[in-house]
């Protein structure tokens, strides 16, 4: 051990000081959400609940059984989840064991042609139409289809499978496997690891998106994702809230819905944080390896 | 001998060719051949008919109602318009095909020939189905007409099915007991197909869509060769006063808030630098894992954190109270003012990402070699003179990287977080690029909305390419290594 000098202890308790204040700054907001949603809603409403939950309840939660249009949200929203990570992970896992192969007739041109799109995008207009000419609008496979292959990921998988012996495979085709048969017998097996981090990418990318159901969407309410919901709800709870702040003409049923709003909005948004934060601690080490890996090649 | 084997193959190319002309047609719906009245949308083509009933069939829910067409006449077209999408099928499977052997192209021919016989039934049906619409009692409501496509895919599908017989007729025959066999090359190639596909029609057909930008087009209108109107756009965006001061502030906007991010993109690594200084492993795990949470919330999500303390409810309010700064009762929704802007959203996107940014850093130091920091320590260097001579230099370089690309994405905010915080009060401080041509093409409705947004998209696009290419190859003059 070497000794420490007063400057160390300084620059020590500084520093310790300074990652506990950025740590509370990250938790706090999201431990405040949690106590003011299973807190007694009047003393919500005065106010009063700040540093602690008072007066403990579940109703809220209870309640939101009784939001109609939650419950289809939810079910598209876990299902894209579900179908969209499923089938992204598979592909990805294919297609970047396919940019390995050499052989392949314009391999360079194709793998090119799959990372550019990474960095470039016609805009969003000429996008929408595209999406509406393949009639993906208002259409549950608008969210699924166009997300299936996702560029980082395919270089992900590229990256990992380059890094397993050749000889694996060469010893199989000399035993007259098919590529698809070493992909589903070999590579498969081996990627699991990688195959994890680019599942749990694209399970939290399809759980937090949002902008592609505003805009492709707009026309199906039942195609709603909760995020999408969830924004509705803080909409109607921010202009009810601005309403009466302005002394406008409201009655009583507007002030009790602002209210309702605000308590829904908030519940709303803690069941849609819940899962992450329950797999998040498991999945942690995957996003690591995820970024490190990706950070190999820029 | 090696020249006789390329004449042989030069018809079986532009067979392939061919088939890949007659399956690009199918999704242009300009021929949508399935389109027998004028109600069927515009915008669907032969493939989108093919897929999804609801292409032809929601148009008529009224007037099959009222008895002005029949459901046989519906289901005629909706079956024409499936055999159709059948024999562009049957054509990308000999597509396919015709990459392997004798034996396997010869079936590969066979199913060109098949493909386009299907795709000749199917035009016919097709062609019945407008006359069973042509009957309606109410052309005015069921608007029937006859596609340009059936006559373009008849013609088509008719020269394919001889161009197929011929080669046919003309090809030699595999010798005996031959297997059905590819070059692993193409093997390769054709498993890619499917997944190339999707690449080209989600990323690389938008690019089509560039053309709106020099027409005078407004939503459900025609594309036609008297609304082009060439550069006029362009030259609008710079010369009419209100466009050119809205973009002016959006620009504004987008390099305020990417500046500021470019400007503080050292904080990540000095947040690496100071995290791995802490001497219990156990905190330093803590403290990563609590910080990168907020990374992985949404921006709705962040949104309503905000919403929940920054409210007229909020914590905040309640704060100010407690201490007396405010009267109890007297706070405002902060989320609706426009002060500082730039700056709070700056504040959000650092709460949301640095844990997170930082990560990479935390991999590079821990690669850094241990052995340069014994010799500093046995050279009697300080911890603070190892902090700044080994571990920032060993940073440098990722640094470098990921600064080069914020400079290349400088146009690019992303939309959600601008998106969610968005409102009538902080509109003219928060409308960065990408949230001005969602509100510009998406949600205006003006007579220039989707050409003017489709053209801003396009010069911000290229642009971005060009920043991107040009930091590309300043890494790669600076550091001997590009970045893509």
């Amino acid at each position: 051990m070497f000794k420490r000098s007063a400057a160390d202890y300084v620059f020590d308790a500084v520093n310790i000081l300074f990652f506990t204040l950025f740590t509370l700054l990250c938790v706090f907001p999201i431990y405040y959400l949690f106590i003011n949603t299973i807190s007694d809603n009047s003393l919500v409403q005065a106010g009063q609940v700040n540093l602690y939950p008072r007066g403990i309840q579940f109703d809220n939660y209870l309640a939101l059984l009784n939001v109609g249009d939650l419950g289809n949200a939810a079910m598209v929203t876990v299902g894209r989840t579900l179908l969209g990570t499923v089938t992204m992970a598979l592909t990805c896992a294919l297609v970047g064991y396919l940019v390995t192969q050499n052989a392949m007739f314009g391999r360079k041109v194709i793998y090119r042609g799959i990372v550019v799109i990474m960095y470039f995008n016609a805009g969003l207009v000429p996008w929408y139409l595209n999406m509406s000419m393949l009639g993906l609008t208002n259409n549950f496979w608008g969210y699924i289809i166009p997300a299936i292959v996702q560029p980082f990921n395919v270089i992900l998988v590229k990256t990992y499978v380059e890094s397993i012996p050749g000889e694996l495979q060469e010893s199989a085709f000399i035993d007259g496997a098919g590529y698809l048969t070493v992909f589903g017998r070999i590579i498969l097996p081996l990627c699991k690891p990688i195959l994890a981090t680019i599942a749990v990418f694209g399970a939290v990318m399809h759980w937090n998106s949002f902008m592609d159901s505003v805009i492709l969407m707009g026309g199906d309410p039942n195609l709603y994702t909760l995020q999408h919901r969830l924004y509705l709800y803080l909409n109607k709870a921010t202009n009810l809230g601005k309403l009466m702040n302005s002394g406008g003409s409201i009655s009583e049923a507007d002030v009790t819905s602002a209210l309702n709003s605000r308590v829904v909005s908030l519940t709303v948004a803690m069941v849609t944080i819940i899962p992450i934060l329950l797999v998040y601690p498991f999945m942690q080490r995957y996003f690591q390896k995820g970024i490190m890996l990706g950070a190999v090649k820029g | 001998m090696r020249k006789r084997a390329l004449s042989s193959k030069a018809p079986l190319v532009i067979l392939r060719f061919y088939i890949i002309a007659v399956c690009m047609s199918a999704f242009i719906p300009f021929l949508n051949p399935a389109r027998v009245s004028g109600m069927i949308s515009k915008n669907a083509s032969l493939f989108t008919c093919a897929v999804s009933y609801s292409a032809i069939g929601d148009n008529f829910v009224r007037a099959l109602s009222m008895g002005w067409i029949s459901q046989g006449a519906l289901t005629t077209a909706y079956i024409g318009a499936l055999t159709g999408g059948l024999s562009v099928a049957l054509l990308g499977a000999a597509f396919c095909l015709c990459f392997g052997n004798i034996k396997m192209c010869r079936l590969g021919v066979k199913l060109s020939a098949l493909g386009a016989l299907t795709g000749i039934a199917g035009m016919t049906v097709l062609r019945l189905a407008y006359n069973s619409f042509a009957l309606t009692s109410r052309p005015d409501r069921v608007e029937p007409m006859l596609p340009v496509g059936i006559a373009a895919f008849w013609g088509l599908f008719g020269l394919m099915l001889i161009f197929s017989g011929a080669i046919w007729a003309a090809m030699p025959k595999a010798p005996e007991g031959a297997k059905y066999e590819m070059a692993p090359k193409y093997r390769l190639f054709l498993m890619m197909m499917p997944f190339l596909a999707l690449v080209v029609l989600f990323a690389y057909l938008p690019l089509w869509g560039w053309r709106y930008a020099f027409f005078d087009y407004r939503a459900g209108f025609d594309l036609t060769m008297d609304n082009f109107v060439g550069l006029k756009w362009l030259r609008y965006l710079f010369s009419n006063p209100a466009t050119r001061a809205d973009i002016v502030r959006v620009l504004k906007n987008t390099f305020a808030m990417s500046g500021l991010g470019i400007a503080t993109s050292w904080l990540p690594m000095t947040f690496a630098i100071l995290l791995t200084e802490i001497r219990s492993n156990k905190s330093k795990r803590v403290i990563q894992t609590l910080t990168t949470i907020p990374n992985f919330i949404s921006w709705v999500l962040v949104y309503s954190v905000a919403f929940a303390i920054f409210s007229t409810e909020g914590f905040l309010n309640w704060a100010l109270a407690s201490i007396g700064v405010i009267e109890s009762g007297a706070g405002t929704n902060h989320l609706m003012s426009n002060t500082d802007i730039w700056l709070k959203m700056w504040a959000w996107g650092t709460w949301k990402g640095l844990g997170w940014s930082a990560i990479i850093y935390i991999a590079g130091i821990s690669s850094i070699d241990q052995q340069l920091y014994e010799a500093a320590t046995v050279d009697g260097a300080g911890r603070f003179q190892k902090m700044w001579h080994i571990t920032v230099p060993g940073l440098m370089s990722t640094y470098f990287v990921l600064l080069l690309l914020s400079i290349a994405n400088i146009l690019t905010n992303g939309m959600d977080q601008y998106f969610v915080f968005f409102n009538p009060a902080n509109r003219e401080s928060i409308q960065v690029l990408d949230l001005f041509v969602y509100h510009l093409g998406l949600s205006g409705n003006t007579s220039y909305s989707i050409p003017l947004a489709t053209l801003i998209g396009m010069m911000k696009s290229l642009i971005s390419v060009t920043l991107l290419f040009m930091a590309n190859k300043a890494s790669a003059l600076i550091r001997g290594e590009s970045i893509v």
